[in-house]
């Protein structure tokens, strides 16, 4: 995948790249806005990561000006302005993701990759599928195997979640947010919980489990090997 | 007290201001009154000069001049008519009789300067009277059928008199008026003075850094001490503010200094004591806790701040709070469940209020988790949600509860009730609680469950604005 990396932050810029590039992503950097700017609007990028506060031209002025211009690349704020108010303005501005510093570098690549444009889904978007497990987003229905399985509605919306997702790593932050709406570290094992029902009755009766841990980063729903 | 301070002072300038509309006003009052007083004096004297004239006339207008003569001549050497002077001319101008000198004959009233010297059959009276009055006589002057001139005049002692007497009484009045108003403004501007001077004493006191310094007060409870009331409480705030602030950032510094000491220890023993890539790794996950702790103990104490910066209100919004509420419920029951808790929920459908739903659903969270975390096994927790006019939601549960003495100092940055201080937690969750809940003017009450803890949030009245 190729990244667009605009961080005036060379510590940072250089730690975050260096992780990007040993999972195999291309990664293009620009120092302040202007190069950004630049960079964004005159190459093709499957992700483009913003520092919100830069030199010369800010995160978000660089963001309404792509966005303006018709570029439609995924855009990741990562900004060390953590404010309700901050997130909801970079979202404004066209970001699509907003992550606040410090995180821990398999937050970001987790958000990096869940931001990557698949290709066009083969069906109608009602119906998810991964293996042998279908989701009907109308009929609000699962199945495994032809097996009807009841599920409660926020799990419901977490394995839909998962499903979107499926085949790449999402973390907790990521669920609590996108699942839960919550954008705060709640002190209870609310996913943790969650997760493990879901899968009592997702996996519990079949041979090969979907969904996966991903050691010290979050969960997985991909096909079985 | 510096007199020059005196007089600048407001009480002053307001007291000089009225002591000089009252000497205006004063001024015209005696003006007028003096005006209609000496009119009526002339024309009383006019009158009796012309009743004079016309008794005379009645008794010897048919008469030879020689007659009036006489008893003119009378009248004046008897001296009763001391006020009252006369002069009688024949035809050709010489004088007959009378107390004045010869005059150019003439029709009418006239008034004249007394001259002493001609003045000589009344030059007695006449000096005396010159003595105090520099009087002009006013006299009627009337030609007889005979062709003589009879002059009858009065002095106008009478009219002179009573102008002075005004004149006096006023300038004495005006004059006590002014010492009175002057001396007693001075006086009450030292008192004023003396009051303000007290206020800023107190003042420098504080800008020294003595934030005890009180203003003291009368207890008269006149406007001075009102405001000094006033300002007292005001300092009372300010003094409880600089304390509560002072204090948070010795709780910070002291709370902060816990999890990056554990993360130095473990670094160091990690040096020393580590002898594989297992070692290593471990203690560096550790490390990674401990500094999570830390950082997010900073993010929680940014968001408290932010949220009591308290400009969040513009972006209010409806939200469904019943919505809300139950699917925190649902979430909640589930971790309850594996807590070996019990979650029982009463919601009232269709409950709307106005605010920000990110931080209401914090706020509920923080509340559901807290009574989660700090009860035993077993434990019953309950949430429920009442509408009306001002919507009530309840947490409670049967748990230790918060002694009565601590429930207002549970809301204060990283306290923690004796109880809980083995649970792990920031003792920044009821805070930022209390911050939702004051931006959101929501009335905040724990009491007693009996057994246990029971949170009512009283919600806003929520007509829409």
């Amino acid at each position: 995948m190729k990244v667009l990396l605009i961080e005036d932050d060379d510590a940072a810029a250089t730690h975050i790249a260096k992780g990007l590039r040993e999972h195999g992503h291309v990664v293009d950097r620009a120092a302040n806005g202007r190069d950004g700017l630049f960079l964004a609007a005159g190459e093709a990028y499957d992700v483009i990561i913003v520092d919100r506060m830069l030199p010369g031209l800010d995160g978000l002025g660089i963001v309404r000006t792509v966005r303006g211009a018709g570029v439609k690349t995924p855009v990741l704020f990562v900004t060390a302005l953590g404010g309700i108010d901050d997130r909801v303005e970079g979202l404004e501005a066209g970001g699509d993701d907003y992550l606040v510093k410090p995180f821990a570098f398999a937050e970001l690549l987790a958000r990096v990759n869940a931001l990557a444009r698949r290709p066009p889904p083969a069906e109608t978007q009602t119906v998810l599928r991964v293996a042998d497990l279908r989701l009907d987003l109308l009929k609000r229905r699962v199945e495994r195997g032809g097996k009807r399985i009841d599920l409660q509605p926020q799990e419901f919306r977490l394995l839909e979640y998962l499903m979107r997702q499926a085949g790449r790593i999402v973390t907790r932050t990521m669920l609590l947010e996108n699942v839960w709406e919550f954008h705060f570290d709640p002190r209870t094992t609310v996913v943790e919980t969650h997760i493990s029902r879901l899968r009592s009755k997702i996996d519990q009766d079949f041979d090969k489990p979907l969904i996966h841990t991903a050691r010290g980063s979050g969960y997985c729903l991909r096909e079985p090997d | 007290m510096n007199p020059i301070r005196l007089l600048r002072t407001t009480s002053f300038r307001l007291v000089a201001i009225y002591a000089a509309l009252f000497t205006v006003s004063a001024g015209l009052l005696f003006g007028i009154v003096y005006w209609i007083a000496t009119d009526a004096l002339r024309a009383q004297a006019r009158a009796a000069l012309e009743s004079e004239q016309t008794a005379l006339e009645a008794k010897f207008g048919s008469a030879s001049p020689d007659a009036l003569a006489a008893e003119i001549s009378k009248r004046v050497r008897s001296g009763s008519y001391r006020s009252t002077f006369y002069l009688l001319q024949d035809k050709s101008g010489r004088k007959l009789a009378g107390s004045l000198p010869g005059l150019k004959p003439f029709e009418g009233w006239r008034e004249l300067p007394v001259e002493e010297d001609e003045n000589v059959e009344n030059a007695e009276t006449a000096q005396h009277e010159s003595e105090t009055h520099s009087d002009r006589l006013l006299v009627l002057g009337r030609h007889r059928p005979d062709g003589s001139f009879l002059v009858v005049g009065t002095d106008t002692n009478r009219v002179s008199e009573a102008d002075e007497a005004m004149l006096g009484a006023f300038v004495w009045s005006v004059g006590a008026t002014l010492v009175l108003a002057l001396g007693g403004g001075a006086l009450l501007s030292r008192g004023f003075l003396h009051r303000i001077d007290e206020i800023n004493r107190t003042t420098r006191a504080i800008m020294r850094g003595d934030l005890s310094e009180r203003i003291p007060t009368r207890s008269v409870g006149d406007e001075i001490d009102q405001l000094a009331t006033h300002l007292n409480d005001m300092l009372d705030r300010l003094q409880d503010l600089v304390v509560g602030l002072r204090q948070v950032s010795n709780d910070i510094a002291h709370d902060l200094r816990t999890p990056l000491s554990r993360l130095r220890q473990r670094l160091e023993a990690a040096q020393q004591e580590a002898r594989s890539v297992e070692d290593y790794e471990r203690a560096v996950d550790q490390a990674l806790q401990d500094a999570d702790a830390a950082l997010s103990t900073f993010s929680a104490l940014l968001r408290i701040a932010q949220i009591e910066g308290g400009d969040r209100r513009a972006s209010f919004a409806d939200v469904d709070l019943s919505g809300l509420v139950e699917n925190l419920v649902m979430t909640y029951s589930a971790v309850a469940e594996d807590l070996g808790k019990r979650l029982m929920t009463s919601i009232a459908p269709g409950v709307h209020v106005r605010g920000d739903r990110e931080l209401l659903t914090q706020m509920l969270v923080n509340l559901i988790e807290n009574a989660l975390r700090h009860t035993p096994d077993g434990a019953t927790v309950s949430v429920a949600l009442m509408g009306g006019e001002r919507p009530v939601a309840v947490i409670a549960d049967d748990g230790p509860g918060v002694p009565e003495a601590e429930r207002d100092k549970v809301f204060r940055r990283f306290y923690r009730v004796e109880t809980s201080r083995t649970t792990p937690g920031s003792g920044l969750g009821l805070t930022l609680v209390a911050a939702v809940a004051e931006l959101h003017h929501i009335g905040l009450h724990l009491a007693d469950n009996q057994p246990g803890l029971r949170i009512t949030l009283q919600f806003e009245d929520k007509k829409p604005s």
